[in-house]
């Protein structure tokens, strides 16, 4: 096997957790000599977006972008997550592959972030141990994608679901279950009152909920993974 | 009540030209009476019957005098003792008539009588009528018809102002005369007295022949013959109707008219029988009539006869008038001696008799006739002439300043009554505004109260309200400072933890293998730990359906609060179907007031351990019960309280239905729906 130097990028504002990822690098690279890298940290959106422009500008290959979504947005506020820099990493460095890590484990952001960025790593820390670490850094180099238990006990669910639901249907419920008002919801979602209401009672069909209320529902929605 | 018809009589002479004319009128007079006892009714009756001597009659009179002292004092005394007085005037007994008189009046005075009043008066002007005192017969006409005429009688005051007229027409006051006998008149026809209207008219055209007018004389004659037409018992008035009419003609010059008139008149050959003196008169007036018509025919043994007739009747005023026309007769057929004669007695008989026009006539004859003494009787005739004119002219005046007066006094009490109905009214318009205002004033104040309570109610509702929102406004600050915390142990915390447990799981660790697993054992932990912090912080988030909670989160607290005050366990149903966030803040409002009344009943009366309440929702409608164990009551038998009326008032005012249900020592059951 070829000695290759992987370009890693670690984005995430706890240096403590950046740390533990270099730990894992090095793990890796000490276990499998023929495997080194060469490891950039940053701690928020600003310094990731300035480090990932410079390597589309000078053309140069960046291999694996360690992903936290919860980071502090850029001064500008143009990019607000780590999900934003997912997707300028899709746009400007479309080869490099990309390894969320991050401690949301609902489901509605979950799917909405495979929507979106299509990582090739998908890490809910909880389910992280440094073993497992190791083993999703030396997949995704290998044979990607790797999901962590969480996450692969979600595509389980999603796929023996009959349910369509639409993106503004997940972010209704979504936004339901944080308590976001009714009046509120229109400027939110492309929809009128009329039309959340209608949404809901569509959903309501879906889910087979009975009640007025919305607990049901969100309580339905939330055992099928949709929230 | 029993009318009795008495008849007054008045022979009142009349005025009359040179010529002739005595009138008889006759009065009828119906006095109300009550058919008391008795034999005061009885003594009365036979007082008046004229069959009765002087003495006889006197004694009934005086007999019911002493019984009706004895009676207690009221209108129906004063009335019988006028009536009585009456009587006496009619035996010519005039001490008794007037102290009896006076009694009634003063009687009537306190009582205020004023029937009784004018009755009294009446009486005076007919004793002074008798008396020949007319200005003081004139007096007591006027007071009797200003009584009459306060009291609406209008018939007896008409019959006042037609002897009125009669007083005045007789001193030759024609126009004052005349303006009374038209206020009669028109009292009379009001009433259709036609035989009133008969002498009425009579009496106008009279008054119209002495000022010459004979025209309008006759007109009035005429008239009053149609009257007279009405009338069913004529009594020779037809007869002395015709009279009438034929003096009118004779007086204009119309002798042969009035011939005819006579003769029509003398026709009737009962006449003789039934009224002999009218019978003489009409005899006499044709045969003057004829001498003036020089027609000599059969006229000396016609004023004869007259004059025979009238010397057995004692018609003095007939015999007067009758030897003056033969004293003419005499004249024109050139027996001056006889007609001296006849002068000469003619004018001792009239200054006997104080015909004071015929004396004149007389006077006028002689100073003619007799050529000796003739300038003689002409100055007698001319002083005399003159007195009498002035005479007349001063009772003239008196009776102009009497009537003068009544107008005054007519004017006053119109005015008085005027001024009454002024007061009246203003009094009442000042008592209606007044009741107005204070209508008006307690409506307002109503209102003032209304509009309080209905503000205090809605400051009663803002302030919950506000209570509400300040309780969502709570909940949600302390949603979100849970979310902060669950946030902050998610990111901050988890992730660190995170770090520090995978950056210890790559530390090189060396040691027993009992360290490496210990090392291993602790790490697990590690994660573990990280679980349950995510779970908590997961527990912390879950929180929709923040503001729904908020009305049952109230009602929780405040049962919670009631249970401990009244010492009670509770349960508290809430249907999860009910969506509090939708519902009116009105109806929850009310709602919460009504569970307040509904759990101070059962705190206070009901002394209950258990109470349960309950909400779902029916067909749009909110089903509320609350249930206790307590003692319970007889709903009918007991008034219903503030509470439940309050209660109750409630639930209306929101269209819902309300029921209660109770049972004694078993507890009560309130259930009422609210449409939402």
């Amino acid at each position: 096997m070829d000695n290759k130097i992987h370009k890693v990028l670690i984005i995430d504002d706890h240096p403590l957790i950046s740390e533990a990822y270099k730990s894992a690098f090095n793990y890796v690279s000490k276990e499998d000599k023929t495997i080194s890298f060469k490891i950039e940290v940053t701690h928020n959106c600003d310094e990731a977006f300035d480090m990932i422009k410079k390597f589309s500008v000078n053309n140069k290959k960046l291999d694996i972008v360690f992903l936290d979504i919860r980071l502090p947005p850029s001064k500008d506020e143009k990019i607000l997550s780590g999900e934003d820099l997912g997707l300028k990493l899709n746009k400007l460095l479309p080869n490099t592959k990309i390894i969320i890590s991050t401690t949301f484990n609902d489901n509605y952001r979950i799917h909405s972030i495979f929507k979106s960025i299509n990582p090739d790593g998908f890490l809910i820390k909880n389910d992280i141990t440094p073993k497992e670490l190791v083993i999703a850094i030396k997949t995704v180099i290998v044979d990607p994608p790797y999901y962590s238990k969480s996450v692969v006990k979600l595509l389980r669910k999603e796929v023996s679901n009959d349910f369509l639901l639409d993106k503004i249907d997940r972010t209704l419920l979504y936004e339901l279950s944080i308590g976001t008002k009714m009046k509120d919801l229109p400027k939110i979602l492309p929809l009128s009152i009329a039309g959340v209401e209608k949404r809901k009672r569509h959903l309501k069909q879906i889910f087979n909920v009975e009640t007025v209320d919305d607990k049901e529902l969100l309580i339905k929605a939330r055992t099928k993974g949709f929230i | 009540m029993k009318l009795k018809v008495i008849y007054k009589t008045i022979a009142i002479c009349l005025l009359l030209s040179i010529v002739i004319q005595g009138c008889h009128l006759k009065k009828e007079v119906k006095l109300q009476q009550e058919p008391i006892n008795d034999s005061i009714s009885v003594w009365m009756k036979l007082s008046k019957n004229k069959s009765n001597s002087l003495v006889v009659r006197e004694k009934f009179l005086k007999k019911s005098y002493e019984t009706l002292k004895l009676r207690q004092i009221d209108t129906v005394v004063s009335r019988k003792l006028s009536e009585i007085a009456y009587q006496f005037l009619n035996i010519n007994d005039t001490i008794n008539f007037k102290s009896l008189n006076e009694e009634a009046y003063q009687l009537a005075l306190k009582l205020k009588d004023t029937f009784t009043l004018a009755d009294t008066h009446w009486n005076y002007s007919n004793y002074y009528t008798n008396r020949l005192v007319y200005d003081s017969a004139y007096h007591h006409y006027n007071k009797a018809y200003e009584f009459f005429e306060s009291i609406n009688h209008e018939y007896y005051a008409a019959k006042m102002l037609y002897n009125m007229a009669f007083i005045r027409g007789r001193f030759r006051d024609y126009t004052g005369s005349e303006g009374l006998i038209i206020q009669a008149i028109s009292k009379y026809k009001f009433l259709k007295k036609h035989k009133a209207l008969y002498s009425s008219y009579n009496h106008l055209s009279i008054l119209q022949k002495e000022l010459g007018e004979y025209d309008k004389a006759l007109f009035y004659h005429k008239k009053a013959t149609e009257y007279l037409n009405k009338v069913r018992e004529k009594k020779g008035l037809y007869e002395s109707s015709l009279n009438d009419g034929g003096l009118i003609y004779h007086d204009k010059g119309a002798y042969k008219m009035a011939i005819s008139y006579f003769n029509v008149a003398l026709n009737n050959d009962s006449l003789k029988f039934k009224n002999i003196k009218l019978y003489a008169k009409l005899i006499d007036n044709r045969a003057y009539t004829k001498l003036l018509n020089k027609d000599s025919v059969n006229i000396k043994q016609e004023f004869y006869e007259a004059l025979k007739i009238r010397d057995s009747l004692e018609d003095r005023e007939g015999v007067l008038i009758n030897i003056l026309h033969l004293s003419e007769y005499y004249n024109t057929y050139g027996d001056t001696i006889s007609a001296i004669y006849f002068g000469k007695k003619a004018n001792v008989l009239a200054k006997e008799i104080k015909n004071n026009r015929d004396y004149l006539a007389s006077l006028k004859l002689l100073s003619n006739l007799d050529v000796r003494n003739g300038k003689e009787h002409l100055n007698k005739y001319i002083v005399f002439n003159d007195s009498l004119l002035h005479a007349e002219r001063k009772i003239q005046n008196k009776f102009t300043r009497i009537s003068y007066e009544t107008d005054e006094y007519i004017e006053e009490t119109r005015i008085l009554v005027q001024q009454k109905i002024w007061i009246l009214v203003t009094g009442l318009g000042v008592l209606l505004a007044l009741f107005l205002m204070y209508f008006l004033k307690v409506q307002q104040s109503k209102n003032e109260r209304l509009i309080l309570e209905t503000e205090q109610q809605q400051a009663n509702e803002e302030i919950y309200i506000l209570t509400l929102k300040q309780q969502a406004k709570l909940e949600e600050e302390k949603i979100k400072e849970r979310n902060r915390i669950s946030e902050e142990l998610h990111d901050g915390v988890l992730g660190k933890l995170f770090g520090t447990r995978v950056g210890l799981g790559f530390l090189d660790i060396k040691g027993s293998s009992d360290t490496l697993k210990q090392h291993h054992f602790f790490l697990n932990e590690l994660q573990d730990i990280e679980k349950e912090i995510r779970e908590v912080s997961h527990k912390l988030n879950n929180n929709f359906n923040i503001s729904e909670i908020n009305f049952v989160t109230i009602i929780n607290q405040f049962l919670e609060n009631k249970s401990k005050i009244g010492n009670f366990t509770y349960q508290f149903n809430n249907s999860e179907d009910i969506a509090w966030r939708r519902i009116d803040e009105k109806i929850k409002v009310n709602l919460y007031r009504i569970l307040q009344e509904a759990l101070q009943n059962c705190i206070k009366y009901a002394e209950a351990s258990i109470v349960i309440l309950d909400f779902s929702i029916e067909n749009r409608k909110l089903v509320i019960k609350v249930i206790d164990n307590g003692v319970g009551f007889v709903i009918k038998s007991s008034k219903k309280g503030i509470g439940i009326k309050n209660i109750k008032s409630r639930i209306e005012k929101l269209n819902g239905v309300f029921h209660i249900y109770s049972e004694i020592n078993k507890g009560t059951t309130i259930h009422f729906t609210i449409p939402i």
